[in-house]
């Protein structure tokens, strides 16, 4: 009789340890860079992202396209001639959280992803530093990162040079719920 | 019955972890697949071409909700006749049309413009729909946009009020066939009140067609050509019409666009040009002209910052 119980909690820890994959629909996407002449900030509410909280598989996309700017022909020319995004249309990040917190406890952990972040069709290898809410069982990550226009092969004509910066600063924040088959 | 119950519990726990194992063979990037696939419906295609105008006939593209457009265009004299030459610097020293005009977008597809033209000290107004936009999946395979505009002369001898106004229609139809090829056609109808010029035989109205294209060379720069032939037996048969064609560089700066071309038409109004274009190239009477269009935006600065 002793042995069942313990054969029945094994099974109920086994079953307890896979937390799942965690899947975000609606992510907020922002970025932002000042410079004398103007600011740059757009925003999007629709980029995707999966989050297998068993191996710390994290991935996440943007459609380029969904980043509105407050000026239309701001927006029009990043797409043209920055970011390319007829050519390019998504921007992405697939990689791995390190040692990935127990998402079925409640807290905020700070964590380090380490991937392939993908913008203007170019790929480098980053670490990108975020954060781990768990209030109530809901999981949101946040993150704050820059990017470098150079790194990407983002040129910044000289005649508008004073228009764009040359490192972007990122805001990632979404909120997951428990993916269902 | 505690051993059932266990049997059960072991069962349930099994298939659950056997669940939770199916999930992970659907990898995470199928699923982000999966997920972003709809987001992508008939999205519009980025702007066929960089300006509402190009070098005689007005583009696909309106301006923008909230901003506005300030347009100052100008053609030169002639080049090639005895008024062209070294002396006036090829024209330089002429002034053959000027137009001064604002377009304001009322929402993203929606536009009026109104300006003026030295010619026939012309007084235009315009309005603009942006009605079909090609979409990225070729659910709509083109642009079409409908324009609608008068013209009136304030000054010079007419017989009645109505004999000063002018009417123009155009349906422009547009097709980005790639990133860097934009073509476009506009069936057009001009009604001037009093045929202009005005002669005998001349009819007040006739249809024309407005073809041109922009080739993008490169992020900023983009190469033009614009013609327009009427239909009207008057034009083609007097010996006194030339259709216009035209040749441009468009130059986009982010903000402004600038447009240098050579021209054979002086007008810059379609109502115009189409109208009474008696310039001939055989003749050396083309001539330099530019655009330049500086866009202002009224939309109020969104705080994205706070989420």
């Amino acid at each position: 009789m002793k042995f069942t119980g313990i054969f029945l909690l094994a099974w109920m820890s086994i079953f307890q340890a896979r937390q799942g994959v965690f899947v975000c629909k609606n992510a907020h996407v922002s970025i932002f860079s000042s410079t004398p002449i103007e600011d740059i900030d757009a925003s999007s509410i629709k980029a995707v992202s999966v989050f297998n909280a068993d191996n710390g598989d994290l991935e996440f996309s943007l459609p380029v396209r969904s980043l509105h700017f407050p000026k239309s022909l701001m927006e029009e020319h990043f797409n043209e001639n920055y970011i390319e995004s007829d050519k390019f249309p998504k921007a992405t990040f697939k990689g791995k959280i390190l040692s990935p917190p127990d998402v079925s406890k409640d807290g905020t952990y700070p964590v380090n992803a380490i991937g392939d972040f993908q913008i203007h069709g170019i790929t480098r290898n980053r670490t990108i530093t975020g954060t781990i809410i768990v209030v109530n069982g809901v999981v949101t990550l946040n993150s704050e990162f820059t990017v470098k226009c150079a790194d990407h092969h983002i040129d910044i004509p000289q005649i508008v040079f004073h228009n764009i910066a040359e490192s972007i600063r990122v805001r990632v924040s979404g909120t997951y719920s428990l993916f269902k088959n | 019955m505690k051993k059932i119950f266990t049997t059960i519990v072991s069962i349930l726990g099994f298939i659950g972890a056997f669940a939770q194992q199916g999930n992970k063979t659907l990898s995470a990037d199928s699923m982000l697949n999966l997920m972003s696939n709809t987001e992508t419906q008939h999205e519009k295609i980025l702007p066929a071409f960089n300006a509402t105008r190009l070098i005689f006939s007005p583009t696909t593209e309106t301006v923008k909700k909230n901003n506005l457009n300030f347009l100052i265009i100008h053609r030169f004299g002639d080049m090639g006749t005895a008024f062209g030459g070294f002396r006036t610097f090829f024209g330089l020293d002429a002034v053959s049309d000027v137009y001064l005009g604002f377009e304001y977008g009322f929402t993203d597809d929606f536009q009026v413009s109104v300006g003026r033209n030295s010619i026939g000290q012309m007084g235009e107004s315009q309005f603009k729909w942006a009605f079909l936009h090609q979409s990225t999946d070729g659910y709509v395979p083109f642009n079409l946009t409908l324009l609608a505009g008068d013209g009136i002369r304030p000054y010079g001898n007419f017989t009645s009020f109505g004999d000063r106004l002018s009417y123009i229609a155009e349906i422009i139809v547009s097709r980005k066939f790639s990133r860097t090829f934009s073509f476009e056609v506009s069936p057009v109808y001009v009604r001037d009140n009093q045929p202009l010029p005005f002669v005998a035989g001349n009819p007040p109205g006739f249809f024309a067609l407005s073809t041109a294209f922009r080739w993008k060379l490169t992020r900023r720069m983009s190469l033009l050509a614009d013609y327009e032939h009427p239909f009207s037996s008057y034009r083609n048969n007097s010996g006194n019409f030339e259709d216009p064609l035209g040749f441009g560089a468009e130059f986009e700066t982010g903000g402004h666009v600038f447009t240098l071309n050579i021209t054979n038409a002086r007008a810059i109004s379609q109502i115009n040009l189409l109208s009474n274009s008696p310039s001939s190239y055989g003749r050396g009477q083309f001539r330099l002209g530019f655009t330049i269009s500086r866009m202002f935006d009224f939309n109020k600065k969104k705080n994205s910052n706070n989420y």
